[in-house]
């Protein structure tokens, strides 16, 4: 049975080498423009870093992958289809995409471009992943953060592509692909221009000894002295109910499946993905290094060393979330 | 060789971090007691030689709408205004007394950044995860969020060795850093392993003056006021 293929994240060139250098069989990054979903403040990569990251990583046997995975709008297709055009003229291995426009003019206009089904598609089911890759021969799908290792191994059975699903970082299970949180507090769209929660419209404030964040005026959560903080999206605020504060969406946690291995090969999962293209090298390199170690034990048939990511992760905590859905 | 019995609790590499550290943290100190004209021009010499080694990242830099961020290490004797844009800068201020979160003329900056020296020294250096930091609590913003984080991710976007970086406007001493840096984790094992063979008194007293050299007590180092 083949290996795991590990894929990791990259927001700029020097991640990108960390996280290569670090063991990653593939690399997922972003154009610097609204086409992808982390269109953040000196984050991606112009077409000369695209080109470089190619050589770099070629040379290294380590594909990359680049994420197109926002939404067009309607008279605006242009950003797109150069996206998907230039992806393919500067020799990626494999474009990540959600939309059913963009992706037909991927297959038509780019007949040997690998496609992968994004997150963003939120595909989950047999009949949904089944139309992806007839309709338009997509290869791959990633998929949404949603299911339990049964569901990923029942859906695996009767599907004749490979999956590929997360591993490691942020948590968005909600509704990957249709989330409107952010949009409604900001304007602002995630599925649109790429930015959950984006950074112009945050803000911290001391309040004493506690910290406050605020997403486009709303105060979404004070984190006590010395509590752990999380992330500033919205479904991960902490609201007042019944004069109770609690998270009522998600909670500031990191998913971490590296003791679920074994259940992933067992369900067919082809490739892992570790989520954080906003983080720094810093991170890509810890992760990926401790990722790298755990699958080589685990292909080599030796038991999965405990490595310790919590300094990693959000809020201070871990999880496995829906695999195992501990919760129900 | 070593001594069997001095097992160090830190590694050789972490000791010599640390001792680079300590060491960039008196320069630090020493920059504003330099009078503001001599520090500026200094501090913009430093932006030139890191300018130089880095162009994307200080191309990227002046490409940003111009703003000021407020560095400011929490346990130093110095904070930092840099300022974005076309006119990029870099301007030292004294903090007094050690421990006071206000600076004067701190209404002008649009965004702050604040932690231990070391972490945000790490953090520049790209050898530490600013979220990991920030979701810790060691690390805290204020301000305009979007501003700092694209000078995070454009610094993260280099690998910078500041120390390397700094010590080569020194001229000719520049080549002496590489040798410093090799050699200074195996003697400085060698020092604490001496150091704790002193008896009580001694080695309270060494960890005195330590402390005094690196300007963490207030009014004894080169850091503090004059």
């Amino acid at each position: 049975m083949d290996n795991f293929e590990l894929i990791c994240p990259a927001g700029t060139p020097a991640a990108l080498r960390a996280a290569v250098d670090a063991g990653a069989d593939a690399v997922y990054l972003g154009f610097r423009d609204e086409t992808n979903a982390r269109n953040f403040p000196g984050l991606n990569f112009t077409r000369q870093d695209v080109a470089d990251a190619v050589a770099y990583a070629h040379a290294r046997k380590v594909e990359i992958f680049v994420a197109i995975n926002t939404y067009p709008q309607a008279g605006n297709l242009d950003p797109w289809r150069k996206a998907v055009d230039d992806a393919a003229r500067l020799k990626v291995d494999a474009v990540i995409l959600a939309d059913l426009g963009l992706l037909e003019y991927a297959a038509k206009r780019h007949p040997d471009l690998r496609l992968h089904l994004s997150v963003q598609a939120s595909a989950a089911n047999v009949e949904a992943i089944r139309l992806y890759c007839d309709a338009f021969g997509v290869r791959r799908v990633v998929l949404p953060r949603v299911l339990t290792v049964p569901e990923i191994a029942r859906l695996n059975a009767e599907i004749d592509i490979e999956t590929e699903v997360f591993v490691f970082g942020g948590l968005c299970p909600m509704a990957e692909g249709r989330c409107s949180l952010s949009s409604y507090a900001t304007g602002l769209s995630p599925n649109k221009q790429g930015v959950c929660s984006p950074a112009s419209h945050v803000r911290y404030e001391p309040r004493g000894s506690a910290l406050a964040s605020t997403l486009g005026g709303f105060t979404i959560n004070v984190f006590g002295e010395g509590e752990p903080a999380g992330y500033p999206t919205l479904c991960k605020g902490r609201f007042v109910a019944r004069d109770t504060p609690a998270y009522l969406f998600e909670e500031p946690t990191s998913l971490n499946a590296m003791d679920l291995l074994p259940e992933l090969k067992a369900a067919g999962v082809r490739a892992l993905k570790i989520e954080g293209r906003q983080r720094g090298k810093a991170y890509i390199g810890a992760v990926v290094r401790a990722y790298r170690e755990a699958l080589d034990s685990f292909a080599a048939g030796r038991p999965v060393p405990r490595i310790d990511l919590q300094a990693m992760v959000e809020g201070g905590t871990q999880t496995t979330g829906a695999y195992t859905r501990a919760w129900r | 060789m070593r001594d069997p019995d001095v097992t160090p609790t830190v590694n050789a590499d972490d000791r010599a971090r640390r001792f680079e550290t300590g060491l960039s943290l008196v320069g630090l100190g020493l920059v504003p007691r330099l009078g503001e004209r001599v520090s500026d021009a200094l501090l913009a010499r430093l932006l030139r030689q890191l300018a130089a080694r880095h162009p994307r990242a200080f191309d990227a830099l002046r490409e940003m709408q111009d703003a000021r961020v407020l560095i400011e290490p929490v346990d130093a004797p110095v904070a930092l205004m840099m300022r974005v844009g076309p006119n990029l800068s870099l301007h030292a201020l004294r903090r007094e007394p050690i421990g006071a979160c206000a600076l004067a003329g701190l209404g002008e900056a649009d965004a702050v950044i604040r932690g231990p020296y070391a972490r945000l020294l790490d953090l520049l250096e790209g050898r530490i995860d600013g979220d990991a930091l920030f979701f810790r609590r060691e690390l805290s913003i204020a301000g305009d969020t979007a501003l700092i984080l694209a000078l995070r991710n454009t610094l993260d976007g280099e690998e910078m060795d500041l120390m390397a970086d700094a010590a080569s406007l020194a001229g000719p001493l520049a080549g002496v850093l590489p040798v410093l840096r090799r050699n200074a984790g195996p003697v400085l094992d060698r020092i604490e392993a001496a150091r704790r063979l002193l008896p009580p008194p001694l080695r309270r007293g060494a960890a005195r003056l330590e402390a005094r050299l690196s300007g963490l007590v207030p009014g004894a180092g080169p850091g503090a006021a004059s």
